[in-house]
């Protein structure tokens, strides 16, 4: 037994068991959830490199998984070990070198929607599925430990965000939206895989914001949770954005406000129960989906502390509410080419510009339905104060049609849009001032048309992010100012990460079909 | 106490029991003849999308590889050649009723894992010994639930033939399988990792410990290190449990289906 202790009391036991300390807290060398820590901030404590030493950076390893061909995984970072999704698929590699420990392939998978990260926590891994399965993997060895069923497959759901966990909780959501399929967001048992409860996003005949939907409508109405979220563990809430309406673009058959769909939600971590909410679109008839990543921060403001959230949402306003009542504190345009509304009511609602609708012959909406910025993480940077994203200028036209609604799993769009091709597309990387959203730089991402990648901040003043050209880079958080690049010259869909390994930084990335990840070179 | 441990023991086995009968329902049987006029009907009516011989086609998978499959019983496949399966390229294929079940008993003679006709024995025995005597739960997991160091065998029934398993438990491998390799590492602090090597080139290590912990090591960390060549499995377990206990394991180990 002596001998057994004394054996494996040496320091490269990778992989201690993840603990609710350290998703609390996270130690800087892990990146243990997908915006990195419950706040979201995506703002790395580790400083190696910085704005002086990082046109050094280069690429330390690379990993392909071919099974994709746009990756749009988080990677998580425990103890030097790494885990990458692509649908029906995880993988754990070794975070020094990408060289793959054990993989796991979900047999006969169905092919619905991306894959957007894992959720790690005691010795599990655990994973969203195209069939709507969330299944716990033995974070050792890949092997199932549980599977649940999220959702019937038959019905047409799939699970393609990152879960969430909290307090023992396994946080997971369902898309489908667009499919005319109700979404809604279940907590299990993170040990057992039993479910807690569920909350639906939309609310039910006799549940407060049923009247927001006409007739029957609401039966069909969408709300997907298909991103990931955020989580005050003060306030016990956790917070998450939900999906558009459905059909997306036909609201004549859901006149109302739509409730509760792009709409932010607190809902209490034990009980599953709503304590506030706040809609950025209501009645949205351009599927501007708000999953946007909410970003938690303290901050003064108008001369107090207070618990803010700020979201960029995909209708093109930034947004700060309070996050303990839901509160409408300030909001303002982060986008030049914004017709569809000339701004927000002292309670943040949108004062909408009339004959901006979808239409049979179609109409010119900015931005358009693809929206001014989507699932790719912001970050925000505390010492700066700077909130940072990915922001697309640009304008399209919107069709709307008739459509019956078909169970399993069917497009409900009622039709689409086209992204203007005489139209000027250009995506950007800005930073706004927290609380007044105010533009203080901006990157423009040169012949970048279409999403590219979320962002991270670094405590050394770096911002790190890429593009759909394939070019990854480095910017200073102050002055935007290009720093570094590197060409994966593979369209870029995912956020980065940092972490470190035996005192070393890393950057890493999903590009296209690479996860590729960067450190100073050893002479540095 | 004692006899609710045995009533626990005699469900259970019941459970299993029945989930293996339950997989074959065909009506038809699963004679050769029926499979044969199956294979006919296959050939003419599946090959616009899945492969001839019910291997990968350019539009479909497989249906015979050496893989797992999500419907393994007669029921579902059934189920998935007439119903079709919603949301994907298979449709609802409209053949007769004993058409589609001809079509059924030629794919599971193709797969006919252990658990599609699972040998005779006393199951509950048979489990007993796989936690008792057997010690194979210190290795392997079955559900979530015992050692790391040995293949999952929570599916074994299904993905394996009882020829195969029985191998495995009789008969050396001349070589380790590809992520099984023991080895011993000493390190150039004077620490040693035991495992079994899950991936290895010039610069790089990664071994699961037979502490259940991942070690991940550099070449230049390493001192010196002594790869076995007999697999961690034992193989003797004909001669270490009686022809009775081997037939009840092969049992309960036959009928391990997700
Ligand atoms: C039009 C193309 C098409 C035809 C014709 C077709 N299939 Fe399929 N089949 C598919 C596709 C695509 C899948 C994979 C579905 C998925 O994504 O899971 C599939 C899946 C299956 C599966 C499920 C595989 C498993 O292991 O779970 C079975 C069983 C199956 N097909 C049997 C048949 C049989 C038998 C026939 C002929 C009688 C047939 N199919 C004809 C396209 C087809
Ligand atoms: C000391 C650890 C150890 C013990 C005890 C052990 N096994 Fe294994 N077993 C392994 C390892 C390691 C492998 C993989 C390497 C190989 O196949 O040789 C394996 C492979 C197998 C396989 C083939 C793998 C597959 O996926 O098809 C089967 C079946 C199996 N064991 C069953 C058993 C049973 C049943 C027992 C108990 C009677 C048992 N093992 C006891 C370590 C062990």
């Amino acid at each position: 037994m002596l001998r057994i202790t004394l054996l494996f009391l040496v320091a490269h036991v990778a992989l201690a068991q993840v603990s609710n300390q350290d998703l609390l807290n996270p130690p800087p060398e892990n990146w243990l959830t997908y915006g990195g820590s419950y706040d979201s901030q995506r703002h790395t404590k580790l400083d190696e490199i910085t704005p002086g030493n990082v046109k050094n950076l280069q690429a330390a390893w690379i990993f392909p998984i071919t099974s994709t061909n746009r990756l749009q995984t988080v990677p998580l970072v425990v103890d030097g070990v790494m885990y990458v999704s692509a649908p029906n698929e995880v993988y754990a590699l070794d975070a020094r070198s990408g060289r793959e420990i054990w993989q796991y392939r979900r047999a006969n998978g169905l092919n619905r929607g991306p894959n957007r990260g894992v959720a790690v926590f005691g010795n599990l891994v655990y994973v969203g599925t195209p069939d709507a399965y969330l299944v716990a993997l033995d974070a050792r060895t890949g092997t199932v430990a549980w599977e649940t069923q999220i959702a019937k497959t038959s019905d047409g759901y799939f699970s393609p965000g990152a879960p969430f966990v909290a307090d023992g909780k396994v946080i997971a959501g369902v898309g489908g939206g667009d499919n005319g399929l109700n979404g809604w967001l279940d907590a299990y048992d993170a040990e057992t895989g039993k479910l807690i409860w569920r909350w639906y996003t939309i609310p039910r005949p006799g549940e407060p914001g049923n009247e927001t939907w006409a007739g029957d409508s609401w039966k069909t109405g969408g709300g997907g949770t298909w991103l990931s979220g955020s989580y005050d563990p003060e306030l016990g809430l956790i917070y998450w954005g939900l999906g558009n309406p459905a059909p997306d673009f036909d609201g004549d058959i859901r006149k109302g406000d739509n409730l509760y769909t792009e709409s932010v939600v607190a809902l209490d971590l034990k009980t599953g129960k709503l304590k506030w909410h706040f809609q950025f679109t209501p009645h949205d008839v351009h599927d501007w989906d708000s999953v946007e990543i909410p970003i938690l921060v303290d901050a003064q403001f108008n001369g107090r502390m207070r618990k803010v959230m700020a979201h960029a949402d995909r209708n093109g306003f930034y947004y700060v509410l309070d996050r303990e009542t839901g509160e409408f504190l300030h909001g303002t345009p982060f986008i030049d080419q914004l017709n569809w509304a000339t701004g927000l009511t002292p309670e943040g609602r949108p004062i909408r510009v009339p004959g901006v609708e979808p239409t049979l012959t179609g109409n010119f909406v900015c931005p358009s339905t693809s929206g001014a910025t989507n699932w790719m993480s912001p970050a925000y940077n505390p010492v700066t104060g700077l909130f940072y994203l990915a922001a697309k200028e640009g304008c399209g036209v919107s069709f709307k049609g008739r459509q019956e609604f078909r169970p399993g799993g069917f497009d409900f769009k009622a039709t689409g849009y086209i992204e203007s091709p005489e139209e000027p597309w250009q995506m950007y990387v800005r930073a706004l001032d927290l609380t007044t959203g105010e533009r203080k730089w901006e990157y423009m991402q040169v012949n970048a048309k279409s999403y590219g990648a979320g962002l991270i901040s670094t405590a050394s003043g770096l911002i790190f992010g890429g593009d759909d050209q394939g070019t990854f880079a480095a910017l200073d958080a102050r002055t935007g100012a290009p720093l570094w690049h590197f060409e994966t010259n593979y369209r870029i869909s995912a956020s980065p990460i940092s972490y470190a390994v035996n005192g070393h930084q890393y950057v890493a990335v999903a590009a296209g079909v690479n996860i590729i990840a960067f450190r100073l070179p050893d002479t540095n | 106490m004692f006899r609710a441990i045995v009533l626990i023991i005699l469900l259970a086995a019941a459970a299993w029991a029945q989930r293996g009968v339950q997989r074959n329902t065909n009506p038809l049987g699963s004679s050769p003849e029926v499979a044969t006029a199956g294979r006919a009907l296959y050939n003419q009516n599946c090959t616009n999308c899945h492969g001839l011989d019910a291997t990968a086609g350019d539009r479909a998978p497989a249906l015979a590889a050496q893989r797992s499959y999500n419907r393994t019983s007669d029921q579902d496949l059934f189920d998935a050649l007439t119903k079709g399966i919603p949301g994907t390229g298979m449709p609802a294929l409209g053949l007769s009723t004993d058409d589609s079940w001809r079509i059924v008993a030629y794919i599971r003679s193709l797969r006919a894992s252990a658990a599609d006709f699972p040998p005779k024995g006393d199951v509950a025995q048979g489990e007993a010994i796989y936690n008792g005597k057997g010690e194979c739960s210190t290795c392997h997991t079955i559900g979530g639930r015992g050692g790391l160091i040995g293949p999952d065998l929570t599916n074994l029934g299904a993905r394996s033939s009882v020829r195969r398993i029985r191998e495995a438990l009789t008969v050396a491998k001349p070589h380790p399988p590809a992520g099984y390799r023991p080895v011993t590492v000493h390190l150039k602090d004077g620490s040693m990792v035991r495992g079994v090597l899950k991936n290895e080139n010039n610069f790089s290590l990664q071994i699961l410990g037979t502490d259940d912990q991942l070690h991940l090591l550099s070449s230049n960390e390493i001192e010196r290190m002594v790869r076995d060549d007999a697999s961690l499995m034992p193989s003797d377990y004909d001669t270490r449990l009686a022809a009775e206990e081997l037939t009840n394991l092969l049992a309960y180990l036959s009928r391990l289906v997700r």
